[in-house]
């Protein structure tokens, strides 16, 4: 066994290397261990370090489109090339790369003068998000209207997985929009910020504005928060809100998939079923866990 | 429409790709079996739902192109589980993945690396294999590399390799003809000598694919983007002479050609069937 691990931590750190090779561009680890065969060792290592730029920044590409459209292909290919070396994959199926893309643009200095840049590409995120994720069969309204009245406000829901929610100051989607086609039209960047709902219908991935209550709402149910905490929020935000109608649209929108934190899941199911079997009788324990304390008071 | 009419015909099939879905969904051509790398069907997209409708007219193979065998590190198990949820719904006629590593120390690197082929590594190699056949609930195919370079420390000719491989854990051999005459070329063996030291009975298929001249280093590149070159054809009707009749892809990944260059190229590899069958 211990000759086992020696080769082992062997194999390891020349496997090390050769990433360091692909992804750093520095052979000198590499080259002593590679024949020449009538070749630059590093020109050989090129190959494989060209293949795998190469293909990453296609992969990003095709799920940034948008944001290559708006840098030109070469800057793209630039940035994608230092975001690769500093933050390769970590999922084999490249569909999953680039959750952190755009923070990384928000931070590349050669960008700055692109303000919007990075929000472009969490909206361009958001919809691969969508695009990759299946939608879940939704929870009926029915389900939240047989928990107590009283213990209602502590409930916390489980959204449609596909679903994001994400605000910016600049007018993102019409920006998006604007670049589907071959002549872009003008797009007025003092128009205003946006605050987008993203989710998965069917085979389609779709997207709309939301006013700034209903957004606060949704993004909080999004957070985990529990009900009151959800509506404090959205009333902060809109002081007409109404929470009954905001809940009515989240159902009939199918965006509730089950009730938060499968730890408070079957309690709920049991409070409700106690409430359908005696209707008045007084619940013992209280539903209203620390942790549904703790999300309301941060909303205060 | 003619629905019952059986699709599934010959031994020869296609790569499938996005842009050829629809048009292979209408017109339904002749064909031995599809072939997806699973690592595109892995997430909820709609492909995975078109790629499951095609799944009723013809058998599908899964490709796999990121287990990372090679990897001296734990096999990625979340990888393999999802691997495994794909093979169950899909329900694969093979599974094939690469006698490669790509991933290490939670770097994903997107390219089959190659492996010094020494004791050491064939010891951990099948350990590998063993785990994932296990893991998969399904005997792998292992697929030949195509390479750039080789390692001063490799002590054991790659055919020798792959067939220990096969030997030592039952799992098959997808013999990528491709890649035999690109390394070939790369590195000046006898690809028929190649051929000959796999071991028949392990052959689970064939892959053949297109290569371009990278002038400047004189290195063939295995892009899977153009036609399957002349000597390739050769050396793929001299395998089927020593393997038999196995299923054989025409692989095309990049620079997509129409549907049908890609069926003219499959119609190619059947005549080559059919001139050995004769034989």
């Amino acid at each position: 066994m211990p000759k086992r691990r020696t080769d082992m931590s062997t194999l390891l750190e020349l496997q090390m290397r050769l990433r360091r090779a692909v992804l750093g561009g520095d052979t000198g680890e590499i080259v002593a261990a590679i024949q020449g065969d009538g070749l630059d060792p590093a020109a050989r290592v090129g190959i494989y370090r060209h293949h795998a730029f190469t293909t990453l920044g296609d992969a990003l590409q095709t799920t940034f489109p948008v944001v290559c459209r708006l840098v030109d292909k070469r800057f793209f290919a630039y940035a994608a090339h230092e975001y690769l070396r500093q933050h390769p994959p970590h999922s084999r199926c490249l569909v999953e790369y680039g959750a952190d893309f755009a923070d990384f643009l928000a931070r590349f200095t050669p960008c700055e003068k692109l303000p919007y840049l990075a929000d472009v590409a969490r909206f361009e995120w958001a919809l691969n998000i969508a695009a990759t994720v299946g939608e879940a069969a939704p929870l009926h309204a029915e389900t939240l209207a047989a928990i107590p009245p009283g213990k209602a406000a502590y409930v916390a829901l489980r959204l449609q997985p596909s679903l994001s929610y994400f605000a910016s100051p600049w007018p993102i989607d019409t920006i998006w929009q604007a670049n589907q086609a071959d002549e872009v039209p003008p797009v007025d960047l003092a128009s205003g910020g946006a605050s987008l709902e993203i989710r998965r219908v069917g085979e389609a991935v779709s997207w709309r504005r939301l006013d700034l209550g209903t957004f606060a709402f949704r993004t909080a149910l999004a957070d985990g928060l529990v009900l009151a905490a959800a509506m404090s929020a959205a009333t902060f935000k809109d002081p007409a809100f109404d929470l009954t109608v905001a809940l009515r649209q989240v159902f009939s929108e199918g965006l509730a998939v089950d009730f938060g934190r499968p730890g408070s899941t079957s309690r709920i199911r049991e409070l409700a079923t106690e409430r359908q079997e005696r209707p008045n009788s007084s619940t013992r324990s209280h539903y209203a866990t620390t942790n549904d304390m703790r999300c309301w008071s941060l909303q205060l | 429409m003619t629905r019952g009419r059986p699709i599934a015909s010959g031994r020869v099939g296609i790569g499938l790709h996005l842009p050829h879905v629809s048009e292979i969904a209408a017109a339904r051509p002749r064909l031995g079996f599809l072939e997806v790398h699973a690592e595109n069907y892995m997430a909820e997209t709609p492909a995975l739902d078109r790629l499951l409708g095609l799944r009723r007219d013809y058998p599908v193979s899964l490709h796999g192109v990121a287990l990372s065998l090679g990897s001296a590190e734990r096999l990625d198990h979340c990888h393999l589980m999802r691997f495994k949820a794909l093979i169950e719904r899909v329900e694969p006629m093979l599974v094939s993945e690469h006698l490669a590593w790509s991933a290490i120390s939670g770097a994903y690197l997107n390219d089959l690396l190659p492996l010094p082929y020494t004791e050491a590594s064939l010891d951990l190699f099948c350990r590998h294999v063993d785990e994932a056949q296990e893991g998969l609930g399904r005997r792998l195919l292992i697929e030949n590399p195509s390479s750039y370079l080789r390692y001063r420390d490799s002590t054991i000719p790659e055919a020798e390799f792959m067939t220990e491989v096969a030997h030592r854990t039952g799992c098959g051999i997808l013999c990528d003809v491709n890649n035999v005459h690109v390394s070939a070329s790369n590195f000046g063996f006898d690809p028929l000598a190649y051929l000959d030291a796999l071991p028949i009975e392990a052959i689970g298929e064939i892959h053949l694919a297109g290569h371009r001249v990278a002038e400047d280093v004189g290195i063939l590149i295995d892009d899977h983007g153009a036609r399957v070159a002349e000597p390739v054809w050769g050396l793929y009707a001299a395998a089927l002479r020593r393997f038999g009749p196995v299923p054989t892809l025409i692989e095309w990944d990049t620079n997509l050609p129409t549907l049908e260059v890609l069926l003219n190229e499959a119609r190619h590899a059947e005549e080559a069937h059919r001139y050995v069958d004769a034989a």
